[in-house]
C-alpha cells in the first residue's frame, strides 16, 4: 500500500527537528548560506527539507505559520515522465526516487527536464559540482521499505506530521476538517497534479504559505502533468535513433549551462509551462 | 506509472555517469556513446527492489525532537549542526519550566521561550547557547571616548572559578573584580549594591501591602527574575498585580548608572556603556525590554538604554580566555566605590530563598525598628534545593508573615495554581525561573555532565558561607544604599524611586492562543522520554 504523510500546518511549531532529521539521516552539509528555518529557507541541493516561516494576516490579527516543503512524491510524478533516461520512479512504497543516487542507476545526463517538469519547483541541481546530480526529497525510501516512518517525520515533536496509508490519512484528514471550523476545508495534495503522497491541511489559505494554487491565473490542474505534452517524453529514448548524438551535444550543453546565470535557467523554466499550459 | 524489474536492474550493465563521462570525455566519440547508452536504458516494467542504502553514519541511536528557537531570540542561539536531536531541550523546557507543551497550537506570531536557558545547560552538544555579545563589549572597551561601567550579579562569584578549573562553588569575588580591571572597564560595581536596593524597596512594598496603605493585593510576588516575569505574563496575566513592581537589581542599577551614578562621576551619560555580567540568559531579553529606559525618559533621551549589553558568566569567562587572562594568577581586588558595596542580604540573592530571607531580615527591622533575631539569619526552611519551601516568621507589629519559596517554573506552576484558586496561605511568594536560583542560571558555567543538585549545593553552600562571615547581613545597613537615599532618591518608594526603580508588566496571554483548533491540544501529551 502507498504510503504518505499528513502535514498539519496548525499543529507546526517551527522548531526544524524535521529538517535537522533530513540532513541527518541523509547525511547532507550544512551550508551558512543556505538556512532551513524561517522566511529565507528554501530548497537547495543540501536542502531537500526546509520549514518556511510565513506571516500571515488573518481577519483578527497576524499570525506566523510554518510550513515543512519537500518533494511532494506525485502519484503521477512528472519529473519522471519529463525524464528520457527514466531516472525517477515511483516504488510501491510511495517514493519518487531517482535512481542515479538511489539505485546507482546512472543514466542521467544532466538535462535537468525534470527541474522544469515539476509542478513544485522541487529537483535541484548540484551546481557546485564537475559532474553533477539532481537532488530532492528520497522519502527516506530505505525506511518506508522497512515500514518506519521517512526520518523527518520521526522527530516531529507535535505530531505536525504524521505518517501512514494514504487512504487512511485522507479520512483522517477529513474528520480533522469537519472537527474543526478553523481548517480550510481543502486538503491540498488530494487531487493536486493528481494527487501527491504528501498532503497538507491549513487553517489559512495555501497560497499564503506558498503552496500553489493557481498558475497562469488558473486553478492548479487536478490532472496529473504526464497527462500533458510530457507524455510524449516518456518514449524519446527509443523513438530516436540517432540519440546519442543529441545527447552527447546535452552533455556539452549542460556543462556549459553549470555557469550559466540561474536566470537564464528560469528563464526557460517559464517558456516550458507555457507550452504546456 | 512507471517501476522497475529488479531482475532487469541487475542485469542491466552498470555504468555511472561518473564512469561513463570519464570514458565519453577521454575518447570523445559520439557514435559510441549513442549505441552505449540506448543500449542501457532499462525497460520500465514490473517491480523495484533498490538496494537498501547502507544507515546514515551521522542518524543518532536515539533521535526524540527537539523545542522551537526562534532565530531572532534575544537569549539563546541554536547552532543546527550541533543538534543532535536528542530532545533534552523539550526535557528542560517542558518538565523543568512547564513551557513547551503548555500552550495551545497554532502558534500565534512568537514562538514561546521565556529566556531562561536552561535548554543551553542540557545540550549535550552545545548547540544551544547564549546569545553571543561580547564582540559589542570589546567594541565598547576599544573606544576611548566611551565610559564603560559593568556590575557583576551575586551569582557569578560562585561559578566562573568553574571555568578556571577551580571546584564548584569556589569565591572568586576578588578575582573577578580583578579580571574585569584587567579587561578595561571603567568601573567595577556590583549588583549586590542594587540587590540591597531592592530589599530596600520590595520590602517597604510588602509592607505596605500587609497594611492596606497600597491598593494591591496579596501574596506579593518577587519579581527579580526576568525568565519567572515573562513565564507570569504569559500563562498567569490575571495574576500580575501580586507582582512587586520592583525591576530586577540589573535594572535597578542600569537606571541608577546613568543618573546617580553619571552625574557624580561628572560623566555625560551618552557617553555611558553600562554591561552587565549576568548567571542569567533572561537578562538578555530583559535590558531589550522596550520599557528598561527610564534613565533615558529621567535625561530626557529616551533613545538611551538603562543597560546597555548582558553578558552571562559563560561569555566573561570566554572574554578572559580569549585575553589570556588567567583567574587563578590574579589578586583580589575590591569594587569601586558608590555602587560596589554590598551586605549577606544580597549576597544571598543568588540562591533560591535568598531574597525573601534578606527581605524578611529588613521587612522586620522596617516594621519593629529593631534587630531581627538570630533565627532571622538562618531561616533554614527557606534554604536548600527543595522545589517549594514554605515558612513563618513572627514580626511584632505585623503579624504572622507567611512565605514561600519555589523554583524552576514546573514548580512555580504549582503554587501560581494555589493563588488563583485563591488558596494561598502566604503574603510573599519567592519565584526564580531556574531550579537552584540565580546559582542555576541559564548562563552559568556548563558541567560536564547534566546540571546537578551536587554542582548547585556546591554553590549554594559558598553563598551561604559568604553571608554568615560578611560584616553587614541587612541590606538596610549598606552604608552606600544609605546614601543614594540620603543623596539622591529620599525614601523608599519615592517619587524618584518609583520612577527609576520600578515598572509595570504586559500580558502575553495573546501570544499563547488559548482558544486554539480543537484538534491540536492533544499535542502536550507527547510523552518524554
Ligand atoms: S513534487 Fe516534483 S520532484 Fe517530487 S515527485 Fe512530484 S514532480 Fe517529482
Ligand atoms: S522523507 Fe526523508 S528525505 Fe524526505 S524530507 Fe523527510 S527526511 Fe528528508
Ligand atoms: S519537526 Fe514538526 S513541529 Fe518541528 S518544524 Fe518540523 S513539522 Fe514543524
Ligand atoms: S538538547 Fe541540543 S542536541 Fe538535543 S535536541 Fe535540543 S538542541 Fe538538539
Amino acid at each position: 500500500m502507498a504510503k504518505a504523510v499528513l502535514v498539519d500546518i496548525t499543529k507546526c511549531v517551527g522548531c526544524g527537528g524535521c529538517t535537522v532529521a533530513c540532513k541527518l539521516y541523509n547525511e547532507l552539509t550544512w551550508e551558512e548560506k543556505e538556512p532551513q528555518l524561517g522566511e529565507k529557507a528554501n530548497l537547495c541541493a543540501n536542502n531537500w527539507t526546509v520549514v518556511q516561516k510565513f506571516a500571515v494576516d488573518t481577519p483578527e490579527t497576524g499570525v506566523w505559520r510554518y510550513i515543512k516543503r519537500q518533494c511532494m512524491h506525485c502519484l503521477e510524478p512528472a519529473c519522471e515522465s519529463a525524464c528520457f533516461t527514466h531516472s525517477f520512479v515511483k516504488t510501491k512504497e510511495g517514493a519518487v526516487i531517482y535512481k542515479p543516487t538511489e539505485l546507482k542507476q546512472d543514466f542521467c545526463v544532466g538535462c535537468r527536464y525534470c527541474m522544469i517538469a515539476c509542478p513544485f519547483d522541487i529537483p535541484k541541481f548540484e551546481w557546485d559540482k564537475a559532474l553533477p546530480f539532481v537532488r530532492k526529497c528520497r522519502f527516506c525510501n530505505d525506511r518506508l521499505k522497512a515500514g518506519e516512518p521517512p526520518a523527518c517525520v520521526s522527530v516531529c515533536p507535535t505530531g505536525a506530521l504524521k505518517f501512514g496509508e494514504r487512504e487512511e490519512l485522507l479520512v483522517e484528514a477529513r474528520q480533522r476538517i469537519s472537527a474543526s471550523p478553523h481548517y480550510v476545508k481543502d486538503i491540498y495534495g488530494e487531487k493536486e497534479y493528481g494527487g501527491t503522497s504528501w498532503l497538507y491541511l491549513s487553517d489559512v489559505p495555501f497560497e499564503k504559505i506558498g503552496l500553489k494554487t493557481t498558475a497562469f491565473e488558473k486553478p492548479v490542474s487536478k490532472e496529473p502533468i504526464p497527462l500533458y505534452s510530457w507524455n510524449v517524453l516518456k518514449w524519446t529514448p527509443y523513438i530516436f535513433v540517432g540519440w546519442g548524438a543529441v545527447l552527447t551535444a546535452l552533455h556539452y550543453y549542460t556543462k556549459r549551462r553549470v555557469e550559466v546565470h540561474e536566470e537564464e535557467m528560469y528563464e526557460a523554466v517559464e517558456t516550458k509551462e507555457d507550452i504546456k499550459q | 506509472m512507471m517501476s522497475l524489474n529488479s531482475k532487469e536492474l541487475e542485469e542491466s550493465k552498470e555504468i555511472t555517469r561518473r564512469a561513463f563521462l570519464k570514458i565519453i570525455s577521454g575518447l570523445g566519440l559520439t557514435g559510441l556513446m549513442a549505441g552505449g547508452l540506448s543500449g542501457c536504458v532499462p525497460k520500465q516494467t514490473g517491480e523495484i527492489t533498490p538496494p537498501l542504502l547502507a544507515k546514515s553514519k551521522m542518524w543518532p541511536e536515539n533521535v526524540v525532537g527537539r523545542i522551537p528557537i526562534d532565530p531572532d531570540n534575544p537569549s539563546i542561539v541554536r547552532y543546527d549542526e550541533k543538534c543532535i536531536l536528542c530532545g533534552q531541550c523539550i526535557q528542560a523546557c517542558q518538565e523543568t519550566q512547564s513551557v513547551y507543551g503548555f500552550y495551545n497550537l497554532p502558534v500565534v506570531d512568537e514562538t514561546i521561550c521565556i529566556n531562561c536557558g536552561q535548554c543551553t545547560l542540557v545540550c549535550p552538544t552545545g548547540a544551544i547557547s547564549e546569545r553571543d555579545d561580547t564582540r559589542k563589549v570589546l567594541k565598547a572597551l576599544a573606544d576611548p571616548d566611551k565610559f564603560v561601567v559593568v556590575q557583576t550579579a551575586p551569582a557569578t562569584r560562585v561559578a566562573l572559578g568553574e571555568e578556571f578549573g577551580m571546584p564548584a562553588g569556589a569565591w572568586v569575588m576578588g578575582q573577578q573584580v580583578a579580571a574585569l580591571r584587567r579587561l578595561g572597564f571603567d568601573a567595577v560595581l556590583d549588583t549586590n549594591f542594587t540587590a540591597d536596593l531592592t530589599i530596600m524597596e520590595e520590602a517597604t512594598e510588602l509592607i505596605k501591602r500587609i497594611k492596606g496603605e497600597i491598593d494591591k493585593p496579596l501574596p506579593q510576588f518577587t519579581s527579580c527574575s526576568p525568565g519567572w516575569i515573562k513565564f507570569c505574563e504569559y500563562f498567569y496575566p490575571e495574576l500580575l498585580p501580586h507582582m512587586s513592581s520592583c525591576k530586577s537589581p540589573q535594572q535597578m542599577f542600569g537606571a541608577l548608572a546613568k543618573t546617580y551614578y553619571a552625574k557624580n562621576k561628572n560623566i555625560p551619560p551618552e557617553k555611558f556603556v553600562s554591561v552587565s555580567i549576568m548567571p542569567c540568559t533572561a537578562k538578555k531579553f530583559e535590558a531589550k525590554r522596550p520599557e528598561m529606559n527610564d534613565s533615558g525618559l529621567c535625561l530626557g533621551k529616551p533613545a538611551l538604554r538603562d543597560v546597555d549589553i548582558v553578558l552571562t558568566t559563560r561569555e566573561l569567562a570566554r572574554l578572559l580566555k580569549q585575553r589570556n587572562i588567567d583567574l587563578n594568577k590574579l589578586p583580589k581586588e575590591n569594587y569601586d566605590p558608590l555602587m560596589g558595596e554590598s551586605t549577606g542580604g544580597a549576597i544571598i540573592f543568588g540562591a533560591t530563598g535568598g531574597v525573601m530571607e534578606a527581605a524578611v531580615r529588613t521587612a522586620y527591622f522596617f516594621v519593629t525598628g529593631q534587630q531581627p533575631p538570630a533565627s532571622l539569619f538562618n531561616l533554614t526552611p527557606v534554604r536548600g534545593l527543595s522545589g517549594i519551601k514554605e515558612a513563618q516568621v513572627d514580626i511584632p507589629g505585623a503579624g504572622t508573615v507567611k512565605v514561600a519559596i519555589c523554583h524552576g517554573m514546573a514548580n512555580g506552576r504549582k503554587v501560581l495554581e494555589k493563588v488563583k484558586q485563591g488558596q494561598s496561605p502566604w503574603h510573599f511568594i519567592e519565584f526564580m525561573a531556574c531550579p537552584g536560583g540565580c546559582l542555576g542560571g541559564g548562563g552559568q558555567p556548563r558541567t560536564t555532565a547534566l546540571p546537578s543538585d551536587e554542582i548547585r549545593t556546591k554553590r549554594l553552600n559558598s553563598l551561604y558561607q559568604a553571608d554568615a562571615r560578611w560584616q553587614r547581613r541587612e541590606s538596610h545597613e549598606n552604608p552606600e544604599v544609605v546614601a543614594l537615599y540620603h543623596k539622591f532618591l529620599e525614601h523608599p518608594m519615592s517619587e524618584l524611586a518609583e520612577k527609576l526603580l520600578h515598572t509595570e508588566y504586559v500580558s502575553r496571554a495573546d501570544k499563547l492562543n488559548r482558544t486554539a483548533v480543537a484538534a491540536a491540544r492533544s499535542w502536550k501529551l507527547r510523552v518524554v522520554k
